[in-house]
């Protein structure tokens, strides 16, 4: 794949600016804001995680052209 | 001690809703503020009729003809102003059925038109509260639809405003950044309404940026292949519609002040606690 590198980036760039523009629309305060971003954060990306290794998994079997 | 829902209301937050959304300031207006209403009709109506005269009615012939369905305006920045909106479907619709050439200000004029929907939007945020809220608002800094309006105007400057002055740069930084990544992913092209009419509609959202933006490097003459174009588009559109979440985060604690989370749920002590020390 071309440019892996540069998609993953991208992909953690705009993910993290996703979720931290939530976090700060779900908590109006600050300090709760920011306690809980970490978490959201790893949450997002290890379901990102999941949803990749299930679209592996299928691109390598089910939908192997 | 709840703020909203009054005993005495000026009158009904649906009603004012959607007599200024078909016609600006008719919801202040029903609501006995006259002078409010007045001016809001004239300044988002002239706003609207210049965008028109520049433009000659010509922004739905932006659209190519298999995307020229009845509801096909429903999804642009106009249709918060949606009684100007339906009298040009109405008289210009989609042209005279065959391509000709745009006028040499339809960018600006479009734009205009555009400005026009939303800002009578901020000033529907404004009627509806109205409505139904008799009492001052809760948050310090500007009201809630002045709040709207900054952060419309540059994002986090609503939050700015408010004392919040950490949140709102955070804001800027990673809205215009992420803006930013997707122009120079798109080369520039993202930003021409003609070519992505309801993606530029999305990018609209993040305010002064876009449209300085565009309005500068937005309208190359393109000779080449952009490979990551649609991934520009793509991360346009997302910052300007998450500045949607940053204006309603505005409003928000503008209305309810610091002691309100957004998720009423999630309210605990700890948030009560830190009511009054939220000023920067």
């Amino acid at each position: 794949m071309r440019d892996l590198g540069v998609h993953a980036l991208l992909f953690l760039f705009s993910g993290s600016v996703i979720v931290i523009i939530g976090t700060l629309f779900s908590e109006t305060d600050d300090a709760r804001a920011k306690a809980i971003l970490p978490r959201r954060l790893l949450r997002f990306f290890l379901g990102s995680l999941l949803v990749l290794g299930v679209m592996l998994i299928c691109e390598h079997t089910l939908a192997a052209v | 001690m709840s703020a909203s829902n009054p005993n005495r209301s000026p009158g009904s937050p649906a009603v004012a809703l959607l007599l200024g959304w078909f016609l600006p300031g008719a919801g202040h207006i029903y609501l006995g503020k006259l002078k409010t209403g007045l001016i809001a009709f004239v300044v988002i109506e002239a706003l609207y009729a210049l965008g028109l005269y520049f433009s000659g009615g010509m922004l739905l012939e932006y659209l190519p003809p298999e995307m020229r369905g009845p509801y096909a305006g429903m999804l642009t920045p106009e249709v918060g102003n949606l009684g100007a909106l339906l009298v040009q479907i109405s008289h210009y619709g989609y042209g005279i059925g065959h391509p000709r050439p745009y006028p040499p200000l339809m960018d600006l004029g479009t734009t205009l038109t555009a400005v026009s929907g939303v800002l009578n939007l901020v000033v529907l945020s404004s009627a509806h509260l109205g409505a139904r809220r008799a009492e001052p608002c809760l948050g310090p800094g500007p009201s809630p639809s002045v709040a709207v309006g900054a952060s419309l105007i540059l994002p986090g400057l609503g939050q700015f405003l408010q004392g919040r002055r950490g949140r709102g740069i955070l804001i800027a930084v990673l809205l215009v950044s992420l803006f930013t990544v997707g122009c120079c992913m798109g080369d520039g092209a993202n930003l021409d309404r003609e070519r992505h009419f309801y993606y530029w509609a999305g990018q609209f959202m993040l305010g002064l940026p876009a449209v300085v933006t565009e309005f500068a490097f937005g309208h190359p003459r393109l000779s080449f292949e952009i490979i990551y174009a649609d991934g520009g588009v793509v991360l346009g559109c997302v910052a300007g519609m998450l500045n949607v979440l940053v204006m309603l985060d505005a409003f928000h604690y503008a209305e309810h002040g610091p002691e309100a989370g957004s998720d009423p749920s999630a309210a605990s002590p700890e948030t009560h606690e830190r009511g009054g020390g939220q000023a920067a």
